[in-house]
């Protein structure tokens, strides 16, 4: 009757002195492979966003997450006056970057994205733009 | 007929059929470029490149090639796959390829073609076109490095605008589409260029970048300007109006449509709608709630309805037939008033009165397309253009393309006296009716007449007071050309005659219209194909306004009626559904003091209009694209409207506003509006048989059996006075009604009210184009900017009526003429 609940400990024991087998996280940071796809990040070239509006991105988005506004500049040129990515609905799959056709949208490695409030999870284009 | 084969498929045409028809016929898609089946053959691109048997050793193209007996097509093999594919390679040489940035993609007939035929690569290399972009006029962007010289604008604008704003200018590379002088665009912004082009080398700037052409929902619908009636789709996106889309499949009209129709659809969302209803209290118009304004509304009716004569209630005929029968079954059935009428009383006239005493029906006994299919084209006033621009093409392509012998008799000179062999009759101003008259003596004297039209007896003898050389001296027309008119509308073969009525146009009243009725049926021109008389009805529901009876049938009050009732207080609540008197009535001082008299004043609208300013109570109202129901045009197709977009804010449907108002004051309940059309279907003769379903994209004609008669018409005396220049009021090109003012196209081109004068008048009172004038009569007077210009004929002014600053109704006072003074 004991006896499997000593072996039970045994092991317990066992493993307090070999080596773990999981990523101590947080203390220990994940090696990130070169294909990850964490939060986007929106490409900057010239002091502003290259995204153009083209709206592939939103029309390719499985996930119905992201919301592209264009405005036309001074110069009638056309640029994303609102580009927003609605996090908890994005499914990281890396669509709307094979979609975009002037390397706007990258994946970055950053993977902590968990928040408090659902407000949090709106990517604004402010909070998208690549931080140099 | 022709028998051919293509792609081994057996396929019998016509014999003007070309190639690319025949396919098509068979359902075989032929690529194209610079093909549009509206447009004259042209071949420019080589796209549509085929193998005909007969003719080995070449390719030939589709779209230009007549068929012929036994001919044998392939319209796709290897060769003809490079051939395409280099013709793709070589434009593409020298585009910029921005469909990132550039609307049409998605839309673009050059990257689909590219998608298709697998061009991923070029062999050869050059340098980019590096043209200037045309962003000077606020409607069409113009960007010559897209433009791939199909030549589909410039022809679309010579052959079917009759505008010529482009042309291809300098030779080979260089070759570009010029305006005149290679400036900025100036034109009549109808947006046929646009539509027809094949890329995004012209793009309509209200809408640029607004939307993906993919991403926008397609609603198939009828225009709510004028009457023509074109079928229009209106591409939605979250739950709003972005653009009007085009199809070149809609309508008699093939997508055309005019600067009102594709680019001022703005008002349907636009940031001044109502959005909740509003009720008067101490002096101000605050926000409430529907029940509390419904509740006031149905209180104030059901007090009114113990004295209807008390009561009176005017409506737009911008409403749906389904909405006009239940306003008339409110007002003239449940509260029993008979005061109930639209567009000012006068503007309908032409048919409930005028086409009723002559053709005994209140719809005209032709239709839109007997006007390319008649030999002689008689259009009372020039402004036919203006008022009804879709049935100008019709004019257009009639005289350019089938010889239709254009007369106009008019006030002014315009547009549709410059196509070819047109003659313009200038008169003096509101004799049209003398002159008709006249016409009427000429033909009689000269034995033309058919001796069995009814009431000849009568009309002769009133004719006998008619001597041509004095009409010739009252309408500043010779006799011998009055002559020679009459004459050739006599000789014609079929003959038309075309009558654009509206609240601009006073003058254009019954007696007007049985005057031009007198004409075809003295010479026995209607019920037949491409003969007869056209009226058209200002506005998209005028016609049926018309048909349903939405005017005073017994001893009831009309439109201008009802204003002078009000200012004398003999009506005391008054219900507005969609009209504007305060812009469009004559008289603006006299029709705000009925407005300010009368004790209560219910107003449903869109906007908080002059009028709905002036009311005790605001209904928000919708649009035609967040409804549904149905519209009748002047050729009397009945058109279904279909609802795009939700009801902006709180606002309502005129349908669901008179439905529960009808209820809550007794009368029967309709749960929703089909079943209205379904009651239509029963009780008006015209309508009989037909149901909503059946109606379809297409629309139905409906039926009319005329039984003709001669209607003896006085003209009205008219004479000059001395010092003074003759006002006579109509309609801009760009606007239409007064709610074009607000869409955005026509206030970007049109935005200020302005007054025509002659280059000699303006020379005698020392006025400059865009000077600041006054216009004053004895009834008031306003200020405008001065246009001058080479269309009036001296000592008359013309004045568009739609806008509210600077509203000619502030001098007119519905008479066909005013006399005015002008001074800066
Ligand atoms: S990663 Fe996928 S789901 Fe997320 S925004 Fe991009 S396309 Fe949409
Ligand atoms: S695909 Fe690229 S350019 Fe287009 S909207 Fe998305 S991020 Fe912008
Ligand atoms: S908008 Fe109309 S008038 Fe102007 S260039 Fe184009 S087709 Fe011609
Ligand atoms: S502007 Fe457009 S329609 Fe005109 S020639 Fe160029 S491609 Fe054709
Ligand atoms: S305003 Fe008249 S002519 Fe112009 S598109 Fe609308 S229905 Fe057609
Ligand atoms: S479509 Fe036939 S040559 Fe252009």
């Amino acid at each position: 009757m004991i006896m499997p609940l000593l072996k039970g400990l045994q092991i317990t024991f066992s493993h307090m002195f070999k080596k773990p087998v999981t990523l101590q996280y947080p203390t220990e940071r994940p090696a990130i492979k070169p294909n990850f796809r964490g939060l986007h990040v929106l490409n900057v070239s010239h002091d502003r966003a290259k995204c153009v509006a083209c709206y592939l991105c939103p029309t390719v988005c499985p996930a119905k997450c992201i919301t592209v506004e264009a405005g036309e500049d001074a110069k009638h040129d056309k640029f994303a006056a609102k580009y927003e990515i609605d996090m908890l609905r994005c499914i990281f799959c890396g669509y709307c970057v094979e979609a975009c056709p002037v390397d706007a949208i990258r994946m970055s490695e950053t993977f902590e994205l968990a928040n408090y409030t659902r407000g949090d999870f709106t990517f604004t284009k402010e909070r998208l733009l690549e931080k140099k | 007929m022709v028998n051919l084969t293509v792609d081994n498929k057996q396929v019998t045409v016509p014999k003007d059929a070309t190639i690319y028809d025949a396919a098509k016929s068979a359902g075989i898609k032929i690529p194209i470029l610079c093909h549009d089946k509206k447009l004259h053959p042209f071949g420019g691109c080589r796209m549509c490149l085929v193998e005909v048997e007969q003719m080995k050793g070449r390719l030939i193209p589709a779209c230009t090639t007549p068929v012929t007996e036994g001919m044998i097509v392939r319209t796709s093999n290897d060769e003809i796959i490079k051939a395409r594919k280099l013709v793709l390679e070589l434009l593409l040489l020298k585009h910029p390829i921005d469909c990132p940035v550039c609307d049409a993609a998605g839309d673009c007939d050059l990257q689909n073609l590219t998608y298709e035929y697998k061009v991923n690569c070029n062999q050869f290399v050059d340098e980019k076109f590096n043209h200037e972009i045309d962003y000077v006029n606020p409607i069409i962007e113009r960007d010559m490095n897209r433009c791939i010289l199909c030549g589909k604008c410039a022809r679309i604008c010579d052959e079917i605008v009759s505008y010529g704003a482009y042309s291809v200018i300098n030779r080979g590379l260089e070759a570009k589409i010029g305006t005149e002088f290679d400036g900025p665009l100036n034109c009549e912004f109808c947006g046929s260029c646009v539509s027809v082009c094949p890329v995004g080398a012209l793009i309509s700037r209200p809408f640029k970048f607004q939307a993906r052409w993919w991403a926008l929902s397609k609603v198939k619908t009828v225009c709510s300007y004028c009457g023509t009636g074109c079928q229009l789709t209106l591409g939605c996106k979250d739950n709003k109006v972005l653009t009007t889309v085009y199809d070149e499949d809609q309508g008699f009209h093939n997508g055309q449509l005019c600067h009102r129709g594709r680019f001022a659809y703005q008002f349907v969302n636009s940031d001044k709608r109502l959005t909740t209803p509003l009720i008067r209290k101490n002096g101000k118009l605050v926000e409430s709630s529907w029940d509390e304004a419904l509740a006031l509304v149905t209180e104030r009716l059901a007090a009114a309805k113990a004295a209807p004569a008390s009561l009176a209630a005017l409506s737009t005929a911008h409403l749906t037939n389904e909405e006009l029968f239940l306003f008339e079954k409110l007002f003239r059935g449940t509260l029993g008033s008979d005061n109930i009428d639209h567009s000012a009383g006068f503007a309908h006239a032409a048919l409930t009165e005028g086409l009723k005493a002559s053709f005994g029906t209140v719809a005209s006994p032709s239709e839109i397309l007997d006007v390319q299919k008649t030999n002689l084209l008689l259009v009372i006033k020039t402004d036919a253009y203006e008022t009804h621009p879709v049935i100008g093409f019709e004019i257009n392509l009639g005289v350019k393309r089938k010889g239709v012998d254009l007369r106009i008799v008019s006030d002014k000179r315009g547009k549709l006296g410059k196509l070819p062999g047109a003659q313009t009759t200038v008169h003096t101003p509101g004799s049209e009716i003398l002159l008709l008259n006249a016409l009427a003596k000429v033909i009689v004297d000269a034995g033309l007449a058919d001796a069995a039209a009814p009431g000849l007896a009568e009309l002769k003898a009133a004719l006998a007071e008619v001597s041509v050389e004095k009409a010739a001296a009252a309408t500043g027309v010779s006799a011998d050309e009055i002559t020679k008119l009459a004459k050739d509308y006599a000789a014609a073969e079929k003959a038309l005659i075309l009558l654009p009525i509206g609240l601009g146009y006073p003058g254009h009243n019954a007696a007007l219209a049985q005057a031009c009725a007198n004409l075809a049926i003295l010479t026995g021109k209607y019920g037949k194909e491409g003969s007869g008389l056209l009226v058209m009805g200002e506005k998209n529901n005028s016609q049926g306004a018309a048909d349903l009876g939405i005017h005073p049938k017994g001893s009831g009050l009309n439109g201008s009626a009802i204003i002078d009732a009000c200012v004398s207080g003999q009506v005391k609540t008054l219900f507005v559904a969609g009209e504007n008197p305060v812009v469009s009535y004559p008289n603006r001082a006299k029709v705000e003091k009925a407005l300010d008299a009368v004790e209560f004043l219910v107003v449903a609208d869109l906007f908080l209009t002059e009028t709905a300013q002036l009311a005790d109570v605001v209904l928000p109202a919708v649009s035609f694209a967040e409804k549904s129901g149905t519209f009748t045009s002047v050729g009397r197709k009945v058109q279904q409207v279909k609802q795009a977009v939700k009801p902006v804010g709180l606002a309502k449907s005129d349908f669901d506003i008179l439905n529960t108002l009808n209820a809550s004051l007794g009368g029967q309940t309709y749960a929703n509006q089909n079943e209205l059309f379904a009651e239509i279907a029963a009780s008006v003769p015209a309508y009989a048989g037909l149901s909503q379903t059946a109606l379809g994209d297409e629309g139905k004609l409906l039926p009319v059996a005329p039984s003709a008669k001669l209607v003896p018409v006085a003209a009205p005396a008219s004479a000059p006075v001395a010092g003074k220049l003759a006002l006579v009021t109509g309609s801009a090109l760009y606007h239409s009604g007064t709610m074009s003012r607000f869409g955005e196209g026509p206030m970007l081109v049109c935005p200020n009210a302005y007054a025509e004068l002659s280059a000699a008048d303006a020379k005698v009172l020392k006025i400059e184009d865009g000077d600041a004038i006054t216009v004053k009569s004895e009834t008031g007077s306003v200020s405008v900017t001065a246009k001058v210009g080479y269309r009036m004929p001296q000592g008359v002014v013309f004045a568009p009526y739609h806008f509210g600053e600077g509203s000619i109704n502030a001098v007119t006072d519905g008479k066909p003429v005013t006399w005015v003074t002008v001074g800066k």
